[in-house]
């Protein structure tokens, strides 16, 4: 009791100190308000763990929203589920002279399930609120406390979480005893080094951030949680739904992992045991038997979440799966890896943040929450072979650009690893396009395209390719800039083998191609890979980052109608940029031009003052695309 | 679109046996199907589905409808008819609709080539609380495979008394065969409307005796009706129509009279009559529309200063546009405007039954419209069915003209609506006079109006103005844009950061906020044109403004209208200043194009004068929507559209 008063006493000083009742708007520091459309002028947050099972979360959150654009921000939305309950939640809305004007109460807030898509079950729901003040600006405060039954995962501290917000005072406090310890990470955390006090049985630290300017979206830059502020913090012993735990690193992490939630659990019933050895009886490279089985899953299963309870880290039993031939990441690799042993090869459970952008786990800090997705390992003498159990198209040992190139942590015998999926290069990811077009006289055009892609760009087709010709017949403008074709034949056929390649061939008309103006017939030269302009951004502040590059080749012969002579061909083109290249060629032969557009993007991270040479790089493919040839009747 | 059926009696004294299909069996040919021949790109069919709604004695299950289906699987693009979700509506913890009884089975073909049946696990039907009133009951079909056949079937409890479930017959799939069972107790009368295209293969009704019995010894016959369609095709959307339920096709049931144990007959849909005095005393109407004491004391203030009643009615709309912030919520009615008022922010209901309010208080005489927006689809006009409304509007006669206000935006300007409400037609009801028809058309179009000033420099730089002008749903469009910028500055750094060869020097943006007023866009600009003039020729594409860089209609044909909306109107004028000595040798064709029947029309030309020329073009959409009909000519005009765009000005210096 004594203790728990001596706490108490040191929040109440803490918080006084801190503490800003005055929400007056004309006191925002003026550096606040340019491209603000909200302002955090306070926001507190008192992690106090009081056992393993018993995490109270106490938030204080203060913000003006300056204007309409900011409303979101005045809004609370509040996640909770069996585990993490809303204790308590409050809120006080004030005008821009600091006087309150309307008072907010948990009976405002609207229940929802935070169920997306089709998912069997998730238990998660969320309180939200959003406040109708039409008369701007206006702060709204929220007090809330939330109590959770787990200390294995907390929240990432961002105190500045989106670009047009900015942040007056911050504070995260983060106190336990000193037998739950703590490792906690700092990412441009540019407040005063962390403060960590001792009272009691308590062990307390404290993050603070000032003065933190609004900022802009720019495109082409790393990720948020590269680049805004945070503190990370994971604990070195912990609770999760009656599972206790403890780790201080990836190999320990990995260890708990095989001890606690998979351990026992990919046991194959015996009838589909004894068809995987009949499967496989006849072949003895251990890669290929992998294949086989890889494929005999995905032509059974599919992709059904469930995430519930522990479930959210577990993977469903395998007999389960057997049975009902569905199951989420987990209970598909958890799955698979039991077919695999059947046959005698080993894999491992591979946890990965699945993303277009390349998400890395962090290399010396090991958490449970830098993961969303399952899935597997292969190793193989001279040979790490990785598969994602969840789709049913992937050629085997194909990693598309949800899970290429980026640290997963494999769970071994011996603990976890981290260990980085394969990666494409930029000249691997290639389009390479061969049309040949023969236009008339009139301007139509019939003719045929084949392309083949390759490396990240296999899936560029996988939103058609199982699809029927009608629905693909649909898309091909999706693709294709030509205007009023007619496609006669549209064919798309995938090469699954270890270098997997999509091939897409179609033969068409197009009336209309060029267009005659009186004597002048305008033949566009690229119709079929056009780039888009990039916006200019001013002051950048923040890194160029190509996720992800690639190459695209078009070559098209044009056979030109009888009876005209070249009036305007367009020059060659050859741009060097330290993002790419760009080059186009236009060659004349008597009746037969040939075209050739070659456009590379180089993959890596430049500084913050290159980003104008992508925009150039851009704008110059931009208006080279859309240069046409200019023909005369003779 | 719409059809009446008539409800024939045809009296059977035999018993009929069971009309579901048989449960459980399938065929071989069934089994080895490899695809539907009568759509082969479907990923899956619906090769039987049976419904059965009837109306119990039972006051907590008053409606109990069973649904059985079932469905072959082609390609693994199918699988998602495998995750069945079933919406149930939850009124409160007393009235709630319950699912019960659900069966599935899934019929695939094992490692051996048998044919195999997997039931379902009872265990894992999940219940999925959405929101307030909305609760999904979830379950997955096990072991999918292409080819496999999947087979359930439930039954749904529902204590909403009367209200028989609507029978979509098309759906995203194909079906071979869909029948709904209805059996209605002779003491209850229902309109029954089939929408969308297709036609019934079988409408018949049988009597069913002594089916239905109350309690107190009253017993009824009830007439079993079937309705069934056979080789439905899946339905598919297209870009530009309204709501899709204005062509699915369906069967709607609504309840038109009840007679009760003592035999008296009670009108439930009643005619128009009825309704507009059911409307005039609902306390979710017409009784919010009458508290104008809510809003004295502001008119007073408001209408100080105004005389006539057009600024009256300005200075009411604002103070409520100003006021209120919409919740997003599409209603026609309001549980209580005052509620409304207190919390600033409310549904359309809310806010446009206040502004009626508000608007009688300032003595102005406002009616009300109740209409369907644009995804809701058309409202029945065979009977008066209020259920197909879910929007209210004001309606208000100022000397002769009629304005239709809609306060939940602020952006929009005195007697526009928003698109949302552009859709068929509404009813106008006057407490004073009986309600009628008026078409939901747009009072303005979408304007807009380009004009460039622009002189060649030595340097190669285009140098001079552009302005744009904006009106009607175009400038409603532009202001919010420029709205969801912090500041104008930062809309004009956007748009000059989105535009590389351009940099704007100054900017002018005039009647931001005068919603009434064109909106005005002035920018001093310098382009990059030419890297200098040292060529022989210059070619200069004078569609650099609002130019469509791809046709917008890409079907060949369409089986749907194109609804716009709105009537389109954009000009364009063009004028060049080149440096002395050079002239123009080429330029595109002037072209002057025309719909049918005045449905649109574009113009283009160039007017050259020594080293000066004037570029201008009009494009005109005269109709808001255009049939399939009509569709290939509209596809057409873009596509000469777009060929003229390909061409350029070209010129050169004197020599």
């Amino acid at each position: 009791m004594k203790q728990k008063l001596i706490f108490s006493i040191l929040i109440c000083a803490t918080l006084s100190v801190k503490s800003q009742t005055n929400y007056q708007v004309a006191q925002i520091p003026k550096e606040l308000l340019t491209r603000a459309s909200a302002v955090v002028r306070n926001m507190e947050l008192n992690i106090n763990v009081k056992d393993l099972d018993d995490v109270t979360y106490r938030y204080k959150i203060a913000t003006t929203i300056l204007n309409k654009n900011g409303d979101d921000e005045g809004g609370l939305y509040i996640w909770y589920n069996k585990s993490q309950q809303i204790k308590s939640v409050k809120g006080v809305v004030y005008d821009k002279f600091s006087i309150p004007v309307g008072k907010i109460s948990e009976k405002d807030f609207k229940d929802v399930s935070t169920a997306n898509g089709f998912s069997l079950f998730e238990d998660s729901r969320a309180k939200i609120f959003r406040p109708a003040v039409t008369v701007y600006p206006y702060t709204v405060v929220y007090e809330y406390e939330i109590h959770a039954k787990q200390s294995m995962v907390f929240p990432d501290w961002f105190p500045k979480h989106s670009s047009d917000v900015s942040v007056e005072n911050a504070t995260l406090q983060f106190s336990s005893k000193p037998n739950f310890s703590i490792r906690y990470r700092e990412n441009r955390y540019t407040g005063d080094s962390v403060k960590i006090y001792k009272s009691g049985d308590f062990t307390t630290y404290i993050w603070k951030a000032k003065n933190l300017e609004a900022s802009r979206y720019e495109p082409y830059s790393p990720s948020p949680e590269e680049i805004l502020t945070s503190v990370r913090i994971a604990p070195n012993t912990f609770k999760y739904m009656g599972v206790t735990g403890s780790f201080t690193n990836w190999n320990e992490m990995g260890n708990w992992m095989n001890d606690k939630l998979l351990k026992d659990r990919n046991t194959i019933p015996e009838a589909t045991a004894n068809y995987i050895r009949e499967l496989t009886l006849n072949i003895s490279d251990p890669k290929l038997k992998a294949k086989k089985i890889y494929e005999y899953m995905q032509q059974k299963t599919r992709y059904v979440g469930v995430q519930i309870g522990i479930g959210g880290y577990q993977p469903f039993k395998a007999e389960d799966v057997d049975r009902t031939s569905y199951g989420d990441c987990k209970g598909l690799a958890n799955y698979t890896q039991g077919l695999l042993k059947v046959a005698g090869i080993d894999s491992y459970y591979a946890v990965i943040y699945g993303d277009d952008y390349k998400h890395n786990a962090l290399l010396d800090f090991a958490s449970m929450d830098q993961f969303n997705h399952v899935i597997l390992c292969i190793p193989f003498k001279n040979d790490t072979t990785w598969v994602d159990c969840t789709n049913k198209e992937n050629p085997f040992g194909y990693l598309g650009d949800f899970t290429d190139d980026r640290l997963a942590l494999i769970c071994t015998k011996s603990g976890g690893k981290l260990i980085r999926t394969p990666k494409f290069t930029d000249e691997q990811s290639l389009q390479n396009r061969i049309a040949t077009f023969e236009i008339d006289a009139e301007g139509n055009l019939s003719g045929n395209i084949v392309t083949t892609f390759t490396g990240s760009q296999y899936d560029n087709r996988s939103s058609i390719v199982n699809e029927p010709l009608a629905e693909q017949l649909k898309k091909f403008s999706d693709f294709y800039s030509i205007d009023n074709a007619e496609i006669q034949s549209f064919k798309i056929t995938q090469d699954k083998s270890i270098h997997p390649v999509t091939t897409e061939t179609i033969t068409l008309k197009a009336r209309n191609y060029a267009s005659i103006n009186g004597k002048q017939l305008y033949l566009p030269l690229n119709m079929m890979n056009r780039q888009s302009p990039q916006k200019e951004i001013s002051n950048r502040t923040s890194a160029v980052k190509i996720n992800r590059g690639y190459v695209d080749v078009d070559v098209t012969t044009f056979i030109l109608p009888q009876g005209f002579k070249i009036d305007f061909k367009p020059d060659n083109h050859n741009i060097e940029s330290t993002c790419g290249t760009y080059r186009s060629t236009v060659e004349q032969k008597g009746e037969i031009i040939k075209y050739t557009r070659k456009m590379k993007l180089k993959e890596g991270v430049y500084p913050a003052d290159k980003y104008q040479d992508l925009v150039n790089l851009y704008q110059s493919a931009y208006e080279a695309d859309n240069e046409k040839l200019i023909l005369v009747a003779q | 679109m719409k059809k009446y059926l008539l409800i024939i009696f045809i009296l059977y004294s035999f018993q009929l046996k069971a009309q579901d299909f048989k449960e459980w069996t399938i065929s071989q040919a069934e089994m080895e199907m490899k695809s539907y021949s009568k759509d082969t790109s479907a990923n899956a069919v619906v090769l039987n589905e049976f419904g059965d709604a009837r109306i119990t004695d039972d006051d907590q299950e008053n409606i109990q409808f069973k649904y059985h289906t079932k469905i072959k699987i082609f390609k693994s693009k199918g699988f998602s008819n495998g995750d069945i979700l079933i919406p149930i509506y939850y009124g409160d913890n007393n009235t709630f609709e319950t699912v019960k009884d659900i069966e599935a089975i899934t019929f695939y073909k094992d490692n051996n080539g048998m044919i195999q049946k997997q039931s379902f696990d009872a265990s894992k039907v999940f219940k999925e609380k959405k929101n307030k009133h909305w609760t999904y009951i979830k379950f997955a079909m096990p072991n999918l495979q292409e080819g496999c056949v999947i087979e359930y079937k439930y039954t749904l409890r529902s204590p909403y008394h009367h209200t028989l479930r609507k029978w979509d017959f098309q759906s995203e799939l194909p079906k071979v065969y869909s029948e709904y069972l209805v059996h209605i107790p002779a003491v209850y009368e229902y309109n029954v409307s089939l929408t969308g295209p297709l036609k019934l293969s079988k409408n018949e009704a049988l009597l069913e005796k002594d089916c239905y019995s109350p309690g107190g010894g009253f017993k009824a016959d009830c007439s079993k009706i079937t309705y069934r369609m056979e080789n439905i095709p899946a339905f598919v959307i297209e870009e530009n129509m309204t709501a899709p339920e204005n062509f699915l096709s369906a069967i709607n049931f609504e309840l038109s009279l009840i007679t009760d144990s003592r035999g008296l007959k009670h009108k439930i849909t009643q005619d128009w009559k009825d309704v507009d005095a059911l409307l005039k005393k609902y306390e979710y109407f017409g009784s919010q529309i009458k508290k104008k004491d809510l809003f004295k004391d502001q008119v007073v203030t408001l209408l100080a200063d105004k005389t006539d009643g057009l600024s009256k009615a300005k200075a009411v709309y604002e103070y409520i546009k100003a006021w209120f912030k919409w919740n997003n919520q599409e209603e026609k009615y309001s549980e209580s405007i005052k509620k409304a008022y207190e919390s600033h922010t409310g549904s359309s209901g809310d806010i446009n039954l206040s502004l009626a309010a508000a608007l009688n208080a300032a003595g102005l005489n406002p009616e009300t419209v109740i209409l369907s927006t644009r995804n809701n689809g058309f409202v029945n006009k065979l009977y008066p069915t209020l259920s197909n409304f879910d929007y209210v509007v004001v309606k208000l006669d100022i000397e002769g003209k009629t304005y239709l206000l809609d306060a939940t935006e602020p952006l929009l300007p005195f007697g526009l609506l928003p698109l949302r409400c552009i859709n068929d037609q509404g009813r106008v009801i006057s407490f004073t006079k009986p309600s009628y028809w008026i078409d939901m058309v747009a009072s303005q179009k979408r304007t807009k109006h380009y004009i460039a000033d622009l002189t060649l420099q030595d340097n190669g730089k285009f140098k001079g103005t552009i302005t744009k002008f904006s009106m009607g749903y175009e400038a409603l469009g532009q202001r919010k844009i420029i709205k969801n910028f912090n500041s104008l500055e930062e809309f004009v750094e956007n748009l000059d950061e989105k535009l590389p060869k351009i940099k704007i020097l100054k900017s002018e943006i005039s009647n931001l906020d005068s919603l009434e007023k064109p909106l005005g866009e002035v920018y001093t600009i310098e382009m990059d044109a030419f890297d200098n003039l040292n060529k022989e020729k210059f070619y200069f594409n004078p569609f650099f403004m609002d130019r469509i860089p791809e046709n917008p209609f890409k079907l060949n044909e369409r089986s749907y209208p194109v609804d716009l909306g709105a009537v389109e109107d954009s000009r364009i004028i063009i004028n060049i200043t080149l440096p002395d000595k050079f002239s123009v040798i080429n330029q595109p064709v002037n072209l002057s194009l025309a719909l049918p029947d005045g449905g649109g029309r574009f113009i283009s030309n160039t007017l050259e004068e020594g080293n000066k020329f004037t570029f201008s073009e009009i494009k005109q959409l005269s109709k808001a929507i255009y049939t399939s009909e009509e569709y290939p000519a509209l596809k057409e005009l873009y596509n000469k559209i777009i060929q003229l765009q390909k061409t350029d000005i070209i010129f050169q210096k004197a020599k």
